[in-house]
């Protein structure tokens, strides 16, 4: 198994950070209030920082994975863990970036059906959606990384959208501060830790990066960028909301959009929604990608086959959920997998593959 | 007269591929049958060419030596001027014994000598009169009276610019290298000549400057154009068909300009360019997308005013793409999104249209490419009025018929005006065309659908290249360095790097320092 990417295919250390930002920030920014709410109430805000600071460590562990491993984590898990074993924790892999995939198509269709279109036909434009992934992936992963250069800088200017919410908001809502213990602060925080997942795709582009070493100060600062937006967004909308009224949000961030008001635009959040399918389409590439090319190294089938029939995978299995509950059920299922693969399974390979390597320099 | 071109062609290069094999064969026999076999060889072309009926064979007799000579050429391709004042005269009157002598007698250079006949009927072809003395047919002269018919240089009509030069190429290769040459007397500038089409033999001029242009450009560019198979090069615009990267691409992927100024910057830039023999048209590669939006003019203004017009035709075509979906979008799906009294203006001005706002917009739309299209085809005079009667009278009338509405007129208007700021005409068609899958899209999702066709078109120029390069260049991959020249113009000081992107040679074209020597006040 021969990682080395050639120098043409590979994508500049800057760039690394937008594929790992792309990725954060996708679907759970358009609701991920209410959840971690929840526990801490109003200082969930703290969660957020603490969430995204806890994120570092992890990326810190990747970096050294990838460099014991000398290229992604499906060879890392072979080289730890042997053939066979190694592959069935890869396919584990594969089977997650098939899941966020239609996760994310399928709360996008949810999102758009609630807010723009009732009567909108599901079936078509997630094959739209999946064939726009299709092409981008065709691309190689230059593409990949230019539609999450794009798809973040481009829908940029939404940010300025939230200053109505904070004309309207009332900071004493977040006062007073540190009235909630420690663990449902901590609990909180989990909460959010799997708003924050997505990063774990460095593990796999890691071959693609031209000069990793250099790719480390701009991924942290991506980190940061990630955690100063999540937290913004928390503290506007807790400032804007009260908790009340809150509770029953299930997308807050949309909802703030109601408020903004342009001499030539009434309804702004339908051009959010417009514009956020720009911004969610990197997440639907980046997994389409990932998994495809894990399906590639795993199974040896030339990658092009792989991404159609995982698009048609997910397409298979966004149409099996329609509803809002069990929309829910599967983002819960994608979440928690998630959090399995990054926070648990990652420091188990960290520390593997350290003895493993010790091992073998005796 | 192609055709019959076409087919003296044909017949010749069957008969010299038996010609190669006979010469193969001949190894070891006498040499009579070897110039018996050249004389059949030259009674068959001579047959072949004897049927068009320009083909000349004349023959005179020296005064001195008393030797009869011939003449045979074409005479539609040969300058009888040249023939009958520089050509004839020494030879009539000098001492003209053997072929060798012609070259000290004939005041012209362009003379070969030579005893291979396979290349007589392409030099015939070519314009070369040939010159044989009675008797001896081993070896025989070839002596340049080319005949060009070319129009003299106008003003550029496509880019046309207020101040600056006024010269446009024309469609013979030798004089659009002369306004080439003019600009860089420098010996580093190369121009490779390669011959294209089986048939056209059309001569193509790769130019570059040596030490600047990065090796691998130049490479691929006569690598692909070796690759060419096709018979006839019309144009060049043949050649931004053929050696792009992506063919299906409905993006020009080559710059084309009839400046000569222009291509002289490409070059000192580090890029190649292609010149075709018989188009006025010259190919500059590798090229970007931000290119296409960049008038010459833009060099002869102050870099304020400059990057003004810039950004100002930036947002045209955006305007002129996204206009008429957007109507569709808001009409059709989202009449909640504009302001309320906006809401009205529009739906008073729809109150009587019968139709959906897709066959609305589609009607105006068809008419204008209408017009556009015929304004085109018919003589400037003509077409001029075309115009005005289309504009007005089709657009009013329509209004008044309440076909359409007349909010959607003033949209369709503006957008139409705002695609002809587009300074490169192939990218201006492009501009034109890219409207249609977004107004489909408006129609089928709105706003939604307008997203899913823009990602669809950014998906696409981020996997288009240009000669190897990426497209979308300075934007994606983001250098800010050439960001000084690209949807800005920054002062000429500032320009002190040829583009990164290149990857040229030399990449430093002064020295900054130098050319920017800090002063106090009063000083």
């Amino acid at each position: 198994m021969n990682s080395s990417v050639p120098e043409r295919f590979q994508i500049s250390p800057y760039m690394a950070a937008y594929v790992v930002v792309a990725m954060q920030i996708g679907i759970g920014a358009l609701g991920f209030q209410r959840i971690i709410a929840k526990d801490a109430g109003y200082d969930a805000w703290i969660s957020v920082i603490g969430a995204g600071l806890v994120t570092h460590i992890f990326v810190w562990m990747m970096y050294k994975i990838c460099e014991a491993a000398e290229g992604d984590v499906i060879h890392a898990n072979v080289y730890v863990f042997g053939k066979l074993i190694g592959n069935i924790i890869n396919t584990g892999f594969i089977f997650y970036f098939i899941i966020t995939c239609t996760a994310v198509v399928g709360e996008l269709i949810e999102i758009i059906r609630t807010w723009m279109f009732l009567d909108f036909s599901p079936f078509w434009f997630a094959i739209i959606y999946l064939l726009l992934g299709i092409y981008i992936v065709f691309g190689g992963f230059r593409t990949v990384a230019g539609i999450s250069f794009f798809g973040k800088i481009i829908p940029f200017y939404l940010v300025f959208s939230f200053g109505y919410a904070l004309k309207y908001g009332d900071f004493s809502n977040v006062l007073p501060i540190f009235d909630h213990s420690f663990s449902q602060i901590a609990k909180s925080g989990y909460d959010m830790s799997l708003s924050f997942l997505g990063f774990e795709i460095l593990l796999f582009f890691y071959p693609f990066i031209k000069n990793p070493e250099q790719s480390k100060k701009w991924v942290h600062i991506g980190l940061l960028a990630t955690t100063f937006v999540y937290t913004g967004l928390t503290v506007i909308s807790f400032a804007y909301f009260p908790p009340r009224l809150l509770e029953r949000s299930i997308w807050p961030t949309l909802e703030m959009w109601k408020i903004v008001r342009l001499p030539f635009v009434e309804r702004f959040e339908y051009l959010g929604i417009a514009n956020w399918a720009l911004l969610i389409l990197p997440n639907v590439a980046i997994t389409l990608w990932a998994a495809s090319r894990g399906v590639k190294q795993v199974y040896h089938i030339s990658q092009k086959k792989a991404v159609i029939l995982i698009a048609l995978i997910c397409l298979m299995i966004s149409m099996q959920i329609p509803t809002r509950e069990r929309i829910q059920i599967f983002l819960n299922l994608d979440s928690q997998v998630g959090f399995a693969l990054t926070f648990l399974y990652t420091p188990i390979l960290f520390f593997s593959i350290l003895i493993k390597k010790k091992v073998k320099a005796k | 007269m192609v055709r019959q071109m076409a087919n003296i062609f044909k017949r010749y290069k069957r008969g010299s591929n038996k010609e190669q094999y006979t010469d193969h064969n001949k190894t070891g026999q006498n040499k009579s049958e070897e110039s018996n076999k050249k004389e059949e060889h030259v009674e068959e072309w001579e047959k072949e060419l004897s049927r068009s009926k320009e083909y000349k064979k004349t023959f005179y007799i020296n005064q001195k030596s008393g030797r009869k000579f011939h003449f045979a050429f074409m005479a539609s391709l040969v300058d009888e001027k040249v023939l009958d004042n520089n050509v004839l005269p020494p030879l009539l009157e000098g001492e003209f014994h053997k072929i060798a002598d012609v070259k000290k007698l004939l005041p012209i250079a362009d003379v070969e000598l030579s005893s291979s006949t396979a290349d007589i009927p392409k030099k015939l072809l070519r314009g070369y009169v040939m010159l044989t003395i009675e008797g001896d047919t081993s070896e025989f002269a070839f002596i340049s009276a080319h005949k060009q018919i070319v129009r003299s240089v106008t003003a550029p009509e496509i880019e046309f610019s207020v101040v600056g030069p006024k010269e446009a190429f024309v469609e013979a290769i030798g004089h659009n290298l002369n306004l080439i040459r003019q600009r860089l007397p420098i010996k580093e500038l190369i121009a490779e000549e390669l011959i294209v089409g089986k048939l056209s033999k059309t001569k193509v001029a790769v130019l570059y400057i040596a030490g600047i242009t990065n090796e691998e450009i130049i490479n691929t560019v006569k690598q692909r154009i070796k690759d060419i198979e096709k018979e006839e090069i019309a144009d060049s615009s043949y050649f931004t068909q053929m050696i792009t990267d992506n063919g299906n691409s409905p993006f020009p992927q080559l710059l084309d300009t009839e400046r000569p100024d222009r291509v002289t910057s490409s070059l000192t830039e580090g890029k190649v360019v292609i010149l075709v023999d018989g188009s006025p048209q010259a190919l500059i590669g590798p090229t970007s997308l931000t290119e296409f939006f960049n008038s010459f003019e833009d060099y002869f203004l102050n870099w304020i005013l400059a990057s003004f017009i810039r950004l100002i035709r930036l947002f045209a075509v955006t305007f002129s793409i996204l206009i008429t979906p957007l109507y569709v979008a808001v009409v059709t799906y989202h009449y909640q999104l504009i302001p309320k009294d906006l809401l009205i203006t529009l739906v008073t001005s729809r109150r009587v249209v019968p139709f959906p706002p897709i066959l609305e917009v589609l009607f105006l739309e068809v008419t204008i490419e209408l017009l556009r299209e015929a304004g085109a085809r018919l003589p400037t005079k003509v077409g001029q009025t075309i115009g005005i009667v289309g504009g007005i009278v089709i657009g009013t009338a329509s209004v008044e018929a309440g076909l359409t509405s007349n909010v959607l007129l003033i949209f369709i208007a503006l957008s139409a005006l705002a695609s002809f700021t587009t300074p490169v005409y192939q990218m201006s068609n492009t501009i034109r065309i890219l409207r249609f899958p977004f107004l489909f899209m408006a129609e089928l999702w709105g706003l939604l659908g307008i997203t899913i066709a823009f990602c669809f078109l950014l998906i696409h120029l981020l996997r288009l290249t240009s000669l190897g390069f990426p497209f979308m260049e300075p934007i994606f991959p983001f250098r800010k360095q050439d960001f000084k020249d690209a949807l800005f113009r920054f002062p000429f000081k500032d320009q002190a790097y040829r583009p990164q992107f290149l990857r040229a040679n030399d990449a430093e074209r002064f020295s900054k320092k130098k050319a920017q020597k800090k002063k106090d006040i009063d000083e």
